[in-house]
């Protein structure tokens, strides 16, 4: 029986809790990691996502050839004929080829400007959380405007100013999805805002770039990220909408939405060349969704319970 | 047998009245108990020459390319035509405002809704239409059209000083200047006198067209509240609901609906006097209660719609239709040439460096595979244009094809000369300035490929033109500007050397001459087709015209496609001819 005093009860209890927490800490990573492999949404959308990303990065150096160049004796060819893996469209040009431009094309868009809509997203609504007041008000009021507008309005208008083209798509889209992260960051922070350790932060004399530094962004990147892969999601899926209606990339430079635009005038007669990019467009927008479900099952185990609790 | 001697009389006073087409004539002598060959023996005593069998199908021998291929069952022509029903047709573009003086372009509804002065039969031939005769004097200078005084869809009546009153505001159109060498219009009694400064082989045919139809001028002026002090500038005119709320004019139809974007509807006139057309058939009211005219800017869209019962008649299916729809027992094809081309304006004045010169004008040229684009694009359904002309137009000057002809060598040569040295990008440059611009281009599909093709074939021998697809608003408000290089252009007019002078002449810079083209030998050419008074004047001013064109290329040339017209074969009397863009519905029913 060894008398305890009670400084040494106190550090025993405050060793005891720090071995606490950190296995608390090493088991949430381990916990994440053990999720991320078995969690079959996200490996089979990271497993998508690599074979498409591999399209996209490596398919034009390993196929080559020009995408631009005509090919009047070979128009309209099915896949797997000769000379043309994939096709050729309306003016003899090679699919494959075009495809994996198209999926650079696509890929670039979108994590373009999703890059720049979640760095302005949550630098926009974090401040504008954080801060209250005015700033709160003017900012939400101004990410509100935006996201009222639908995104197609928001691209017209803007090929209507710069012309059409890749780069009123990349404002558009990104503007608005740059909205739509600051409402959600907003949130967020408005809600941590209100919870202990900010208030024992502010307490303890921590600057306001200290707090968002150190325990808001940290506590907030997790949810954004999930945001933000639905809205790679959604950028896909708006470029290739533009591109359908003509105010995204411009001829030659392939899209997969202008592939499929060029190809429904030839349904009856070939209807590869719609349907290849169609389905490309459907498998990125597809793995996209898996990786968006599977983050947001791991960073947020709430969610996975109650789906679990739902099953049964 | 008096009262059946009777009834054949009053039957036959209503035909010579033109009160009764051929067709209900027989029907009516018929049920009278009259056989056929006594029929035709009637018919040939009231000088009706043509056989009594004779149905609808048009004669198109005089138009060299027509391939249409009309094969109506022959038992619903024998019974005869059907009164009642909509014919729902799909148009490829969209619809335009009926307003002849101010629209910027005419769509088949003017062909149901209005009457020319003169128009023009299967042969080719100008007849009648709302005048009852014409002449030309000896000199050419003066041409008389008899009108008598017409009813319109108001109630309203056109005498021959309405009809001068309405070429007179006409003249103020932007259009106008195709009919420059008509100097200005008279009334001669029951006559409207065109009088000319020169003799001109041409005074007809613009007359022939849907901006000469002729409206009730009296309507037109009141309803846009028009005064001669700011003519068509006025703000009445401007903002006048003329042809697209209201219409008066004397065709078969009445304007009911025009919905831009949609469609448009006209409702038959059950006041129609009757047509002075000699080849039409039925000289009454028009057999159908209704048309209506569904825009289908959708290529693929128009012939499934077809297909599916959607609509009865179409113009222009996309060419990769056509195999399909002429395999449709059901459905007949009629194919001729039609009067369009399509070509690149380059803008020489704000961009010398690169378009300035006259070789690098026909380096570029030379690197378009047109034959390729026609099988490729048109699915052979077109020909290639090396000049400005179709090739099927009466006066196509052959001799254009040895120029720009698809040579790659000699696109090199050419650029070449022109101090056009490769770049290590596979960009041409010359004095620093790289052979690269921009080619603006309607956004249309057929109108993108052919874009798209030809600067993927520019590329080809280090001439970069990056496509810039854009609305059709824009283009129009873009080009001739100092922002464009160069733009795709589709033209469409039955009278080519008329139309494409637009596009050339020194004094229509900037707009409709993009190109800011400014060459002595086409204002030559064109002064020289303005004042034609023979035919073989005529025919060398166009053949010079063409030749001006094809070596100096204010405009570059691709290709010509033909037209398409496909019916459902329940639909009878509709029967597209070569010479007009578009069919005539007087003689069109639909089987019941």
């Amino acid at each position: 029986m060894t008398a305890s005093t009670p400084e040494s009860y106190l550090a025993d209890w405050d060793r005891r809790l720090l071995d606490f927490e950190e296995s608390q800490h090493i088991s949430a990573f381990r916990r994440g990691m053990r999720n991320l492999v078995r969690n079959r949404l996200l490996l089979s959308g990271v497993i998508l996502g690599v074979l498409v990303v591999g399209a996209g990065v490596l398919g034009p150096v390993i196929v080559g050839g020009d995408y631009e160049l005509i090919n009047f004796s070979n128009i309209h060819a099915v896949p797997f004929s000769e000379d043309a893996l994939l096709g050729t469209d309306h003016l003899g040009r090679d699919t494959a080829t075009r495809l994996f431009v198209a999926i650079r094309v696509s890929l670039a868009v979108a994590v373009g400007v999703t890059g720049l809509a979640l760095l302005a997203g949550l630098a926009i609504g974090t401040i504008s959380g954080f801060r209250g007041g005015w700033t709160d008000r003017s900012l939400s009021g101004v990410m509100d405007f935006i996201w009222g507008f639908p995104l197609i309005l928001v691209a017209v208008l803007f090929a209507g100013g710069l012309g059409e083209g890749l780069l009123s798509v990349i404002l558009a889209v990104g503007l608005v999805n740059m909205a739509a992260i600051a409402r959600v960051v907003r949130g967020e922070v408005l809600a941590l805002s209100e919870r202990e350790f900010i208030e024992a932060a502010r307490a303890g004399g921590l600057s306001n770039w200290r707090i968002i530094r150190k325990h808001l962004l940290p506590n907030i990147l997790a949810p954004a990220l999930v945001l933000a892969s639905y809205y790679v999601a959604v950028a896909i899926i708006a470029e290739a909408a533009l591109s359908f209606i003509g105010l995204g990339a411009q001829p030659p430079l392939p899209s997969l939405g202008q592939m499929v635009a060029e190809g429904r005038n030839f349904l009856q007669l070939n209807h590869w060349e719609t349907t290849v990019p169609g389905l490309t467009l459907v498998v990125m927008v597809l793995s996209v969704s898996l990786i968006g479900d599977g983050l947001r099952d791991v960073f947020d185990p709430r969610l996975r319970h109650e789906a679990k609790g739902l099953e049964s | 047998m008096s009262e059946k001697n009777h009834e054949i009389q009053s039957i036959l006073e209503e035909y010579q009245q033109k009160k009764l087409s051929r067709r209900q004539f027989l029907k009516k002598v018929g049920a009278a108990g009259v056989g056929a060959t006594a029929a035709a023996a009637l018919l040939a005593a009231c000088g009706e020459d043509e056989p009594a069998a004779t149905t609808a199908a048009p004669t198109t021998t005089a138009a060299p390319t027509t391939t249409a291929a009309p094969t109506t069952t022959a038992a619903p022509e024998e019974m005869g035509p059907t009164r009642g029903g909509t014919l729902r047709e799909g148009y490829n573009r969209d619809v335009s405002k009926h307003d002849p003086i101010t629209t910027n372009w005419y769509d088949p509804a003017f062909f149901a809704i209005y009457e020319a002065i003169v128009t023009v039969s299967p042969d080719g031939d100008f007849v009648p239409q709302y005048c009852t005769d014409f002449s030309v004097s000896g000199d050419g200078l003066e041409y008389r059209f008899t009108v008598e005084d017409r009813q319109s869809h108001s109630g309203g009546t056109i005498t021959a000083a309405d009809v001068a009153e309405f070429y007179r505001i006409q003249k103020f159109s932007f259009i106008a200047s195709l009919a420059s060498p008509i100097s200005h219009y008279e009334v001669d009694g029951d006559q409207v006198v065109a009088k000319m400064n020169n003799a001109w082989v041409g005074t007809l045919g613009p007359l022939a067209t849907g901006y000469w139809r002729i409206a009730n001028i009296n309507t037109w002026k009141e309803v846009g509240s028009y005064d001669d002090e700011t003519g068509l500038a006025g703000e009445g005119v401007v903002a006048s609901v003329y042809g697209t709320e209201i219409v008066d004019a004397t065709g078969p139809f009445k304007h009911t609906e025009w919905v831009p974007g949609s469609h448009s509807y006209v409702e038959r006139w059950d006041d129609y006097p009757g047509s002075n057309v000699p080849y039409f058939e039925n000289k009454g009211t028009a057999h159908l209660d209704a048309i209506r005219w569904t825009v289908i800017t959708e290529a693929g869209q128009r012939a499934t719609q077809l297909e599916n019962g959607d609509i009865d008649t179409l113009l222009n299916p996309a060419h990769q239709d056509l195999a399909r729809l002429q395999g449709n027992p059901d459905l007949t094809v009629y194919q001729h040439a039609e009067w369009s081309g399509y070509f690149m304006f380059m803008n020489r004045e704000n961009y010398p460096e690169l378009f300035g010169d006259v070789e690098t004008r026909r380096g570029l040229s030379h690197a378009v595979d047109r034959e390729g684009m026609v099988q490729a694009l048109l699915f052979g359904n077109g020909a290639a244009t090396y000049g400005p002309f179709p090739t099927t137009d009466r006066y196509y000057d052959p001799a254009v094809e040895q120029y720009n002809n698809y040579d790659v060598a000699e696109a090199n040569r050419l650029l070449d000369a022109a101090g056009w040295s490769m770049g290590s990008d596979g960009v041409r440059e010359r004095d620093g300035v790289p052979l690269q611009f921009e080619f603006m281009v309607e956004n249309e599909s057929l109108q993108t490929a052919i874009a798209t093709a030809a600067a993927a074939q520019f590329s080809q021998v280090g001439a970069q033109a990056d496509v810039n697809v854009v609305d059709r608003a824009v283009w129009f408000e873009r080009a001739g500007g100092p922002e464009v290089p160069a733009g795709l252009f589709m033209w469409l007019w039955p009278i080519p050397i008329d139309v494409l002078t637009l596009f050339c002449a020194s004094f229509t810079i900037p707009v409709p001459n993009w190109s800011h083209a400014n060459e002595p030998r086409i204002d030559q050419a064109i002064a020289d087709w303005q004042s034609a008074g023979t035919e073989e004047a005529a025919a060398k001013a166009q053949s010079d015209f063409q030749i001006a064109w094809a070596e100096t290329l204010p405009n570059m040339s691709f290709i010509n496609q033909n037209s398409t017209f496909v019916k459902n074969n329940r639909v009878h009397g509709w029967s597209p001819h070569v010479w007009l863009l578009y069919p005539y519905y007087n003689d069109t029913w639909i089987e019941a």
